[in-house]
C-alpha cells in the first residue's frame, strides 16, 4: 500500500512540515486555497509536492448543483491539477450553487442532496463533466448533513454506489460523517423504546458500499452543540477522532482493504505533533485493522 | 428532469439568505423531512437546529474571510463592529464563486454607502487599498527581466512600454490611507502620527504592488502616479512620460526596478 496515512496540511503548519519533513504518506490540501495564479501559497505547495504526494480535496465544485458546475471553478481546478499532478482529486456529494436575486450564487458550504433518481442524474452528469475535463477519475465524499429532504427515496450508500457504478468515480468514505449523521438521526433519549445503537447504523451503511468502490477514508473530530435552539452534532474537524470513529475506520479497512486514510483537522488546529500522532494511529490501523478492532 | 431538484436547491439557498430565520424555517419545511422517529415536534426542532447550523456557518465564514482580506479595516472597526458588518455584507452580496478569497471586492462600496459609517469616510478608501493588497498577493508571479531594459537605449519612447509589477494598483484618496495602513501593518508611522494626518485631512495616493511574494503598499508621489496609471492603461512610455512632466524618470527608474515595481521593458 503506497499511501496509507496523511494529514490535512493547513497554513499554521506550512513552514514546519517543509522544514522538518515528517514521515507522512501524503499531504492533503483544499484545492480552492491554491486557485491564485501566483503568490506564496501555490509556491509553497509546489515545494511540498517535491517531497510528498499531494491529494487535492475540493470543497467548492458543488457537484450536485442543478444549475451545473461553474466553468470558472473547473478552469482553476484543471490548472491546479496540471501544476501539482496530485495523487488524488476529490470533492463532495453536495450542492452549493444556485440562482440568487441577480445571477448565480455559491453557498460556500456543503449542502445536502436528496437521495433520489433526479439528484443522482444531476450528480452523475456533473461528475462525468469534471472527470472528462480533468481526464482522471474523481473521488466523491459522503456528507454530514443537517437537513433531510422529503424527496429522498433510497438509502445514501445505495445512492453513492450507483454514482460510482455510473461514472467510474471512486468514493471517499468519511467515517466521521457517517457517525455524525447517525448521532443526529437519533430520536430524543426520553422517547419510549430506548436509543438505537448509532454504531450499528454506521456498520450497516458501510456494508452497503461496494468494497472495490472506495479510494480513500477520512477520520476527523466532531462536537456536540447544545444551546437554546436545541441539540446538534457538528462535523467541525476541531478535535481528535473519538474511539467510535476509529472503530468505524477499522471496520471500513476490514471491508474495503488498506485504503489511504486522511486525518482532517480544520478548526482549532493543534501542534503538528498531534496531527502526526493521529496519522500514526491511522497508519497502524491501515496495517492491521483487526488489531484496531480488538 | 431536474425541476424538483432545482426548486429544492433554490428553497434551501433562499432559506440560508432569508433575513428572518423564522421565515427561512417556514419556507424550507415543505421540502424537508418532518415526520421522523421522534414525532412531529421533535423533527421540527431538528429541522430548525440544522438550518440554523447552516445559517450560522455561512455568517461565521463571512467574518473570517473578510478579516483575512481586510485586516486593517477589521482592526479599525474592532470585532464588535466588524462582525456585524461582515454578516450584513454576506446577506447583501452572497458569494458568486466557490473560492471565498474572490469574495469581498464590493465591500469598499458597501462601506461607503453605510449610513452608520458616514462619519468615518476614510474607511472605504482603506478597504480599497486592502482589496488591492489581497488581490496582488495571489497575482501571477513575475521576475525582473534585466536584459529587456536594453530596449530603452534602442527604441524610441513611443515604441516601447514598461512591464509593471503584478497586481499593481494606485488608489488616490483625500485621506492618509497609506499612513493608516502602515501604522497597523508595521507601526511606522505610529498610530498617533497617522491619526494626526487624518485630523489634518492629508490626502495620499496609495501604491500597491508585489515584491517577490509580498504584496506591499507605499505612498506614490504626485509626480510618479500619472506615469504608473498611464503605463497600466497600456500607453507607450513616451505618452506616459508626457503625462507626468514633474517626474525625474532617470532617477526614478533604478529604485522602481529594485523594488519590483517595474519588471521589464517591452517593444510595442
Amino acid at each position: 500500500m503506497p499511501h496509507p496515512a496523511g494529514i490535512g496540511w493547513r497554513h499554521p503548519h506550512y513552514a514546519q512540515v517543509l522544514e522538518e519533513r515528517p514521515a507522512l504518506d501524503f499531504l492533503e490540501v483544499h484545492s480552492e486555497n491554491f486557485f491564485g495564479e501566483g503568490g506564496a501559497a501555490i509556491a509553497t505547495l509546489m515545494q511540498a509536492r517535491v517531497h510528498y504526494p499531494v491529494s487535492l480535496h475540493g470543497v467548492g465544485l458543488g457537484l450536485g448543483s442543478a444549475v451545473g458546475i461553474d466553468a470558472w471553478h473547473l478552469d482553476q481546478l484543471a490548472r491546479l491539477v496540471d501544476r501539482v499532478d496530485p495523487v488524488r482529486v476529490s470533492d463532495h456529494a453536495c450542492f452549493a450553487r444556485g440562482m440568487g436575486r441577480d445571477g448565480a450564487i455559491h453557498a460556500a458550504d456543503l449542502l445536502p442532496l436528496p437521495f433520489n433518481r433526479q439528484a443522482l442524474d444531476v450528480l452523475c452528469a456533473n461528475v462525468q463533466h469534471v472527470q472528462d475535463r480533468l481526464k482522471r477519475p474523481l473521488l466523491v465524499e459522503n456528507l454530514s448533513a443537517y437537513l433531510d429532504w422529503a424527496s429522498s427515496d433510497q438509502p445514501e450508500p445505495e445512492f453513492l454506489a450507483a454514482l460510482a457504478r455510473r461514472t467510474g468515480c471512486q468514493l471517499l468514505v468519511d467515517v466521521n460523517n457517517i457517525y455524525v449523521n447517525a448521532l443526529n438521526a437519533q430520536p430524543d433519549a426520553q422517547l419510549p423504546g430506548g436509543l438505537p445503537d448509532p454504531l450499528q447504523a454506521c456498520r450497516d451503511w458501510l456494508a452497503a458500499i461496494p468494497a472495490d468502490a472506495v479510494g480513500e477514508l477520512h477520520v476527523a473530530g466532531h462536537c456536540r452543540v447544545s444551546d437554546a435552539q436545541g441539540d446538534i452534532v457538528i462535523d467541525d474537524h476541531g478535535s481528535r477522532a473519538c474511539d467510535a470513529v476509529w472503530q468505524l475506520h477499522a471496520e471500513a479497512l476490514r471491508r474495503f482493504g488498506p485504503v489511504p486514510t486522511l486525518v482532517e483537522w480544520d478548526t482549532d488546529i493543534p501542534p503538528l505533533a498531534v496531527l502526526l500522532d493521529e496519522a500514526a494511529r491511522a497508519r497502524r490501523s491501515v496495517a492491521r485493522p483487526q488489531a484496531a478492532l480488538a | 428532469m431536474t425541476a424538483t431538484l432545482a426548486l429544492e436547491q433554490q428553497a434551501l439557498l433562499a432559506a440560508l439568505w432569508a433575513d428572518d430565520a423564522e421565515v427561512a424555517i417556514k419556507n424550507i419545511a415543505p421540502y424537508a423531512v418532518l415526520a421522523r422517529a421522534g414525532g412531529l415536534n421533535d423533527s421540527a426542532t431538528r429541522l430548525r437546529r440544522g438550518l440554523l447550523a447552516y445559517r450560522s456557518h455561512g455568517r461565521e465564514l463571512a467574518v473570517r474571510a473578510l478579516q483575512s482580506a481586510y485586516p486593517v479595516l477589521a482592526r479599525l472597526l474592532d470585532e464588535d463592529n466588524f462582525a456585524p458588518l461582515a454578516r450584513a455584507f454576506w446577506q447583501a452580496h452572497p458569494p458568486r464563486r466557490g473560492d471565498l478569497a474572490c469574495w469581498g471586492d464590493a465591500l469598499p462600496e458597501f462601506v461607503q454607502r453605510l449610513p452608520q459609517l458616514a462619519s468615518e469616510p476614510f474607511l472605504a478608501d482603506v478597504a480599497r487599498v486592502e482589496w488591492a493588497l489581497h488581490s496582488a498577493s495571489t497575482a501571477a508571479d513575475a521576475s525582473i527581466d534585466v536584459a529587456s531594459f536594453g530596449l530603452l537605449t534602442t527604441h524610441d519612447a513611443l515604441g516601447l512600454s514598461l512591464c509593471l509589477s503584478p497586481g499593481l494598483a494606485c488608489v488616490a484618496s483625500d485621506w492618509p490611507l497609506v499612513s493608516i495602513i502602515l501604522a497597523h501593518q508595521a507601526a511606522e508611522p505610529d498610530l498617533q502620527q497617522a491619526a494626526a494626518s487624518l485630523r489634518a485631512g492629508v490626502g495620499e495616493i496609495a501604491l500597491v504592488w508585489r515584491q517577490g511574494f509580498k504584496a506591499r503598499v507605499r505612498e506614490a508621489s504626485p509626480a510618479e502616479a500619472p506615469l504608473l496609471v498611464a503605463l497600466q492603461a497600456g500607453q507607450p512610455l513616451g505618452q506616459a512620460l508626457a503625462a507626468s512632466p514633474d517626474l525625474d524618470f532617470g532617477a526614478w527608474l533604478a529604485p522602481a526596478v529594485q523594488s519590483g515595481l517595474v519588471t521589464g521593458a517591452r517593444a510595442l
